[in-house]
C-alpha cells in the first residue's frame, strides 16, 4: 500500500500506540537538547522523557514495531498553523525491521539505534506491557494503563536534526484514545546501548501521564526545514 | 474528528519556541475566544455582594444577574463580614487612610502592623511573626529570602504556586516528591547535599487532604532538612486552639517555619511567617517580595487583628465550621458523591471528566449554586472537580439547598448513579 499521497502526507496505521511521560531533572534535558529547543517543565526543574511504542500493521515499509525516546519541548508554530497538543524532540528510535529504520532516517531524519530490536506486547485487562529487547538483551519494560476511551484527532509536532540540517513536522494521531494521570503504570529502563544516554538521568519510574491509542493512524506532514537549530 | 477547543488548556500555551514573544498571543486569544462559551466563562465572574453563603453575581456568558448559594469562597470562619471586623477596619480607615504608602522597611510600617505581628506571634507561641501583603508574597519572600543557588528545596508535588515560585526565584535546586508520600520524600532527600528545606502544606487546597506531618517531619529530621509548613488552609481551623495541623499533631516545635494567610479563615488578606526572632530579622532584610511591596493596608491589618481576636475568643466558630463540614459531607456521602481523599473543610466534588465538568458547572450555575470547574493543569488530567469550601457562616438551609442541587445535577448528568 502506498500511503504517501499527493499532498506529501505519509500515513502509518497501528494496532496500539502507547506512551508514558516521565519526569527527570531539567539539567539532564538541557545537556542533550539542541540549543534552540526548550524543554517543557511540568514542575520547575523537571523535564519530561516520553517513551512511546508503536505496533504498526500497515505502512510504506510494511508491518513493524517502534520504540521512541523523546524529550517534550516547546512548540514552534507559524501564524495560521495548527497549534500542537505537544511537541517532541525524538533523540533515539529503535525499530524491528531494517526497512522501517532506513525509511525513517532517510525520510524523517530521525536518529536511530542501528540494530533491529524486538518488542513484545502483552495486552492485559486494562493495561498493556511492552518488553523491548535486542537479541534477548532487555532495553525497556513499560506498562501503561487505560482510562476512558474516545475518538480523537490530535496534532503534535516533532523536531529532528542530522548532518543535513534541522526540520520539523506536524504529526496527526487519530484513533481511539485513552489518557490518564493516575500513576498506575511503570517503567524499567535497562542499562543497554539504546538507553545509554539515560543512565544518569534520574528518570522517575512512574509515568505522571499515560497515553494509549488503539486502531489508529499516524500521519506525518511534509518536513519543514528550520534555519536556526544547532546541536549542543 | 478534528481536535476541539477542549482538547487544549492553558498548559498548551505556556511554551513556544518562536522568535517573537508575541507569536503566542494570537493563537492563545483565538483559543480563548472559542473556549469562553465552552465553559471558560465560568472563571472570574463578577460578584456584587460579600462572599457570604448567598451571593449575587453577573453571569459571564450572557450578563444575567444571578442569586446563588455560594460554595466557593474561603471565609472559613465567616469573619469577613462580622460587624466588629468591619467596624475595626472602618476605624482604621478613618485613622490611617486607605493605604500604607510605603514599604514596611521604610515608611509603610504603622503601629497597627506592629500590633498585628505581636498578636500573631503570641497566638502561634513563637518568638516573632512577620506580615506580608499577600499569601503569595509570603511564600515567595520567605523561600527566596532564605534559600540560595546550590541549596535544595524538596516540595510536595501539590505545593501551592507561591511555594513553587519562591523556589524558582531562589535559584536553589528543586525536587518534588509525590503528594503526601514520606517514602518519596526520603528518596529525594537522599540525593540532596548541603542546605535543605522541605516545603509542605497542612491542608492541600485542591484535594482538601491533610499532610501526614509526623512521618514527613521524621524523614526531614533524619536528613537534617529544615521544615516549612504552610497552613494557609489549616490555620485557625485545625488544632485544639486553632494553631493548625502542627498543633493537631503536637509538632509545633519540630516545624521550623510556620506560614499562614489571613485570606482564608480570617476573611481578610495577607500572610505571615512565624518562627524565631532571628528568622524574623533575616526575612525583614531579605524577603524581597515584602521589602519591595507596599505594606499591607492598615485597614486590612486592623480588620485582620479583630478577626484574629475573634477566632481566639470564640472557639465555637470552629465547632460550627466542623459541624457544617460534617453536615454537608454526610449529605453528599449518603448520596454517593465522590469527595476524594478530603477530610477538611475543602470538599472536592470529583467529576473526573475534563470536558463535562464545564457543562455540569454551567448547569449548577443555572440551578443556583456558585462553583468553578477545577481542571488540568490545576489538578491532574481526569481529576476534574468542583471545590466546595465550607464556612461557619453557612446556614443549614444554604448547605442543604446547595447539596440538594449538586446531587440532583450530578444525577441528571449521570456522574452520580
Amino acid at each position: 500500500m502506498n500511503t504517501s499521497n499527493q499532498s506529501g502526507l505519509v500515513q502509518y496505521r497501528f494496532r496500539d500506540a502507547i506512551g508514558g511521560f516521565f519526569e527527570f531533572p531539567t539539567e539532564n534535558a538541557r545537556a542533550l537538547l539542541p540549543t534552540d529547543l526548550q524543554p517543557i517543565e511540568p514542575h520547575h526543574g523537571s523535564s519530561v522523557l516520553s517513551v512511546m511504542a508503536f505496533d504498526f500493521h500497515d505502512s510504506p515499509v510494511g508491518e513493524y514495531g517502534e520504540l521512541i525516546l523523546s524529550i517534550l519541548v516547546a512548540p514552534r508554530v507559524d501564524t495560521g498553523q495548527i497549534w500542537p497538543r505537544s511537541a517532541f524532540w525524538p533523540f533515539r528510535l529503535g525499530t524491528t525491521t531494517p526497512e522501517s529504520r532506513e525509511h525513517a532516517i532517510e525520510r524523517w531524519h530521525l536518529p536511530h539505534y542501528m540494530k533491529d530490536i524486538s518488542i513484545a506486547w502483552d495486552r492485559g485487562d486494562g493495561h498493556v506491557t511492552i518488553n523491548a529487547t535486542d537479541r534477548g538483551e532487555p532495553i525497556v519494560d513499560m506498562t501503561i494503563t487505560e482510562h476512558e476511551w474516545s475518538n480523537v484527532e490530535h496534532p503534535y509536532q516533532a523536531f529532528m536534526y542530522d548532518d543535513d540540517g534541522a526540520y520539523t513536522s506536524t504529526i496527526v494521531m487519530a484513533g481511539r484514545f485513552s489518557e490518564n494521570e493516575e500513576e498506575r503504570g511503570g517503567i524499567v529502563i535497562h542499562s543497554q546501548a539504546m538507553t545509554d544516554l539515560l543512565s544518569n538521568w534520574e528518570v522517575d519510574v512512574t509515568p505522571f501521564r499515560e497515553l494509549w491509542m488503539r486502531d489508529g493512524m499516524q500521519t506525518f506532514h511534509p518536513l519543514r526545514h528550520l534555519a536556526a537549530f544547532a546541536p549542543r | 474528528m478534528a481536535a476541539s477547543v477542549l482538547d487544549y488548556d492553558y498548559s498548551n500555551f505556556f511554551y513556544h519556541a518562536n522568535d517573537d514573544p508575541f507569536a503566542i498571543l494570537e493563537p492563545f486569544n483565538e483559543w480563548v475566544k472559542a473556549a469562553l462559551p465552552q465553559g471558560y466563562y465560568l472563571f472570574s465572574q463578577a460578584m456584587s455582594t460579600p462572599p457570604e453563603g448567598e451571593i449575587r453575581l453577573t453571569e459571564g456568558l450572557h450578563g444575567r444577574q444571578l442569586r446563588l448559594i455560594n460554595l466557593s469562597s474561603y471565609n472559613y470562619l465567616g469573619l469577613s463580614t462580622r460587624p466588629e471586623v468591619i467596624a475595626a477596619a472602618k476605624d482604621a480607615l478613618d485613622k490611617y487612610g486607605l493605604g500604607a504608602a510605603g514599604s514596611p522597611i521604610l515608611s509603610g510600617m504603622m503601629d497597627v502592623h506592629v500590633r498585628l505581628e505581636e498578636d500573631l506571634a503570641r497566638f502561634k507561641k513563637k518568638e516573632a511573626a512577620i506580615v506580608f501583603p499577600t499569601g503569595y508574597s509570603t511564600n515567595v519572600g520567605l523561600i527566596a529570602g532564605l534559600m540560595r543557588p546550590g541549596d535544595w528545596i524538596i516540595e510536595d508535588q501539590s505545593a501551592h504556586a507561591s511555594i513553587v515560585d519562591g523556589a524558582i526565584l531562589s535559584k536553589a535546586n528543586v525536587r518534588f516528591f509525590r503528594h503526601n508520600n514520606p517514602a518519596d520524600l526520603e528518596r529525594k532527600l537522599k540525593q540532596a547535599t548541603g542546605k535543605k528545606l522541605v516545603a509542605i502544606e497542612g491542608v492541600y487546597s485542591m484535594d482538601g487532604d491533610v499532610c501526614p506531618l509526623p512521618e514527613l517531619v521524621a524523614v526531614a529530621k533524619k536528613y537534617g532538612a529544615r521544615i516549612m509548613l504552610d497552613e494557609a488552609h489549616s490555620s485557625f481551623v485545625y488544632g485544639p486552639t486553632g494553631r493548625g495541623v502542627a498543633e493537631l499533631y503536637g509538632l509545633e516545635n519540630e516545624v521550623d517555619i510556620h506560614v499562614g494567610t489571613f485570606s482564608k479563615a480570617l476573611g481578610g488578606q495577607g500572610g505571615y511567617v512565624a518562627g524565631s526572632r532571628n528568622l524574623y530579622n533575616y526575612l525583614k532584610g531579605f524577603a524581597r517580595s515584602r521589602v519591595f511591596s507596599c505594606a499591607l493596608s492598615p485597614v486590612v491589618a486592623a480588620g485582620v487583628r479583630k478577626s484574629l481576636e475573634i477566632a481566639q475568643r470564640e472557639p465555637a466558630l470552629r465547632d460550627t465550621l466542623w459541624a457544617n463540614v460534617r453536615h454537608i459531607r454526610s449529605r453528599l456521602e449518603e448520596a454517593g458523591v465522590d469527595v476524594g481523599d478530603s477530610t477538611s473543610q475543602i470538599v472536592p466534588i470529583m467529576v473526573r471528566n475534563d470536558r463535562r465538568v464545564f457543562e455540569i458547572c454551567h448547569r449548577l450555575l443555572g440551578a443556583g449554586v456558585y462553583l468553578q470547574p477545577v481542571i488540568y493543569p490545576a489538578v491532574a488530567k481526569h481529576r476534574s472537580r468542583f471545590r466546595v469550601s465550607i464556612s461557619a457562616a453557612h446556614t443549614r438551609e444554604q448547605l442543604d439547598e446547595g447539596a440538594a442541587i449538586l446531587i440532583r445535577v450530578l444525577r441528571e448528568e449521570r456522574i452520580l448513579v
